[in-house]
């Protein structure tokens, strides 16, 4: 096998696990967390393993786990979205639809003509505050990522050959499916739909982090989950300290970055591993 | 080429529509929540008075009379005066102290970035340091933000809210937003792009045979995408000046939305929503500039194609 051939089965492999960790750590969340011990008051992972303790004795391990339920399924279901509008913009540049072309231009314009958390932070606002939740904002977030992936898959359509690929595969006798399925979607546009898709994934769990973190140290209730919940955000807030005051939760601190780390290798790794040969 | 002011002018009508269309859907969408809009500044189980309330802030007479008489104050320089957020401070006052902070740190953050894509233009760059720009970029703004956040209260301690230490917000905060979520990368890259893809013309060839500058060829013909990329990018920055700006403390207009938002002050929502609309349509305006004037430029050069025909005949 080449090396890079090596590289993107490594990449792939990474970023299942990571995905499939996620979704463990999301279903195995505890609705609440523990109870408070202050005799484990900020305990280091070694008194309390694996993580430690926040600044109440409670495990850290509970945040990962919730913090892992709050960004699961919204940050996928961005992600998918974003992936399935992309490959319909490569495929509708490869029927050849100029008309539907200038349609998607323009809506990306205009989409993109504000800044997205201008849209983001007006949509949390209307958002009734016993239905908040991450998942109308990271829609949100999928619908304005949307036509930047939807036009630069249209690209690679176009460099493709567009109409003229489809055309010369049909004289092949290939079908629909395996034309626009196969040799369009999966073979040609995968590098760039799968990129765009992990990166929007990426850009939820942080949105929620950015979101949560800005509320959490005005101690206001988050945007992206309910009261009962913390995020990935509230282990920045407890470490966070550390730097500052030189309180003992550099543990949280580490942690919390580790795992926006984890999230961004996640993402880079899917896009290594979605790469055109 | 027959076309060419198509786009300028879809850009130019967008710009014109933005700062009536945004708070308008703000205006709408106040009146779309479940209960009066009175109630929600002011619970009626808190507090009494809220027929006196929606009054005073012109909300008793629906939303079209509301979105009218707002227009027409702003458009006199009057935005009304903040619901929660700083109660009875006219919005103005607010908006006038933070656009200054806010235009400031998206100049200074556009600073790096400039360079990288004047650089990357002049082939400086080289393209072997864009994965390290891309593994950089991947960092998300909250994250530098809190370390430099960090460093400025290390550095300057008590004093970080002084003049000087507001500086220093400012300055690391402009860094923060030239280098996180991509943004230094993407310049670099999207630039190279653009001018890779430019100098595979043949036109440029011919111009280098002839002892001509490649840039100054191919500059023209990339200046609407640049423009373009240039947008895109003050829009990401504009984006994340609100994670910036509340993490740093700095008093601009993403801070100023960001609280609205949070103590669901709808007064300073709208205008820091409308504030933006107009930096966006602003930002619209300077792209359909650049084509109208680079279409003025391309169709002032010689129509090489009627002289060779000219001398054939």
């Amino acid at each position: 096998m080449r090396p890079g051939g090596r590289l993107r089965w490594a990449a792939l492999a990474f970023g299942l696990a990571c995905m499939l960790v996620l979704a463990v750590a999301a279903l195995t969340a505890p609705e609440h967390l523990s109870p408070p011990q202050l005799a484990l008051k900020n305990a280091a992972p070694p008194a309390l393993p694996p993580l430690g303790a926040d600044d109440r004795g409670r495990p850290l391990l509970e945040y990962a786990l919730q913090g892992a339920r709050v960004v699961a399924l919204p940050s996928a279901v961005a992600g998918l979205l974003v992936m399935v509008l992309a490959v319909g913009g490569g495929l509708l540049s490869c029927v050849g639809s100029g008309k539907a072309n200038t349609v998607i231009q323009a809506l990306g314009e205009v989409v993109g003509a504000l800044p997205r958390m201008l849209v983001v932070l007006v949509v949390a606002l209307v958002v009734p505050r016993d239905a908040r939740g991450l998942m109308p904002l990271a829609l949100t977030w999928a619908v304005l990522a949307a036509p930047g992936a939807m036009d630069e898959a249209a690209s690679v359509a176009q460099r493709l050959g567009g109409a003229r690929f489809v055309e010369a595969l049909r004289a092949h006798g290939y079908s629909g499916l395996r034309i626009f399925g196969w040799h369009v979607a999966a073979l040609n546009l995968r590098p760039v739909v799968v990129r765009q898709g992990a990166e929007v994934t990426m850009q939820v769990v942080f949105l929620e982090i950015a979101l949560s973190y800005l509320a959490v140290a005005e101690d206001q209730p988050s945007f992206t989950h309910a009261d009962s919940m913390v995020s990935w955000a509230d282990l920045l807030k407890l470490g966070y300290p550390a730097i500052v005051l030189g309180e003992p939760t550099l543990h949280a601190l580490g942690l919390g970055l580790g795992l926006v780390g984890l999230v961004a290798t996640f993402a880079l790794s899917l896009g290594i591993a979605a790469r055109a040969r | 080429m027959g076309r060419w002011w198509l786009r300028p002018a879809v850009r130019l009508v967008a710009a014109l529509l933005l700062p009536v269309l945004v708070p308008a859907i703000i205006t709408a969408l106040i009146w779309a929540l479940p209960g009066d809009p009175a109630s929600i500044i002011c619970p009626p189980e808190s507090c009494g008075g809220t027929e006196v309330l929606a009054a005073r802030w012109n909300l008793d007479a629906g939303p079209m009379a509301f979105f009218q008489g707002w227009m027409q104050a702003a458009l006199e320089g009057d935005f009304g005066k903040s619901w929660r957020l700083m109660q009875g401070v006219a919005v103005a006052e607010l908006l006038t102290s933070a656009v200054p902070n806010s235009l400031l740190l998206i100049a200074l953050a556009l600073v790096p970035l400039s360079l990288g894509s004047v650089l990357t233009a002049q082939g400086r760059l080289p393209s072997q340091a864009d994965p390290l720009l891309q593994v950089v970029g991947l960092v998300p703004a909250l994250v530098l933000a809190l370390m430099a956040a960090a460093v400025v209260e290390l550095t300057w301690g008590a004093n970080s809210f002084s003049t000087q230490g507001g500086l220093a917000r400012l300055l690391a905060g402009a860094l923060v937003l030239g280098l996180a979520d991509g943004a230094l990368s993407g310049t670099i890259t999207g630039t190279r792009a653009l001018f890779e893809t430019e100098n595979k013309q043949r036109y440029v060839g011919v111009a280098v045979l002839r002892g001509e500058r490649r840039l100054a060829n191919t500059f023209p013909n990339v200046a609407p995408a640049l423009a373009g990329q240039l947008r895109a990018r003050v829009l990401h920055l504009l984006s994340g000046a609100v994670v910036v700006e509340a993490v740093l403390r700095i008093d601009g207009i993403g801070d100023l939305l960001w609280a609205g938002t949070l103590q669901q002050d709808f007064g300073v929502v709208l205008a820091a929503a409308t504030g933006f609309a107009l930096l966006s349509s602003t930002l619209l305006v300077v792209q359909a500039v650049v084509e109208i004037a680079v279409a003025w430029h391309v169709r002032r050069a010689p129509d090489l194609g009627a002289v060779a025909g000219g001398e054939a005949r």
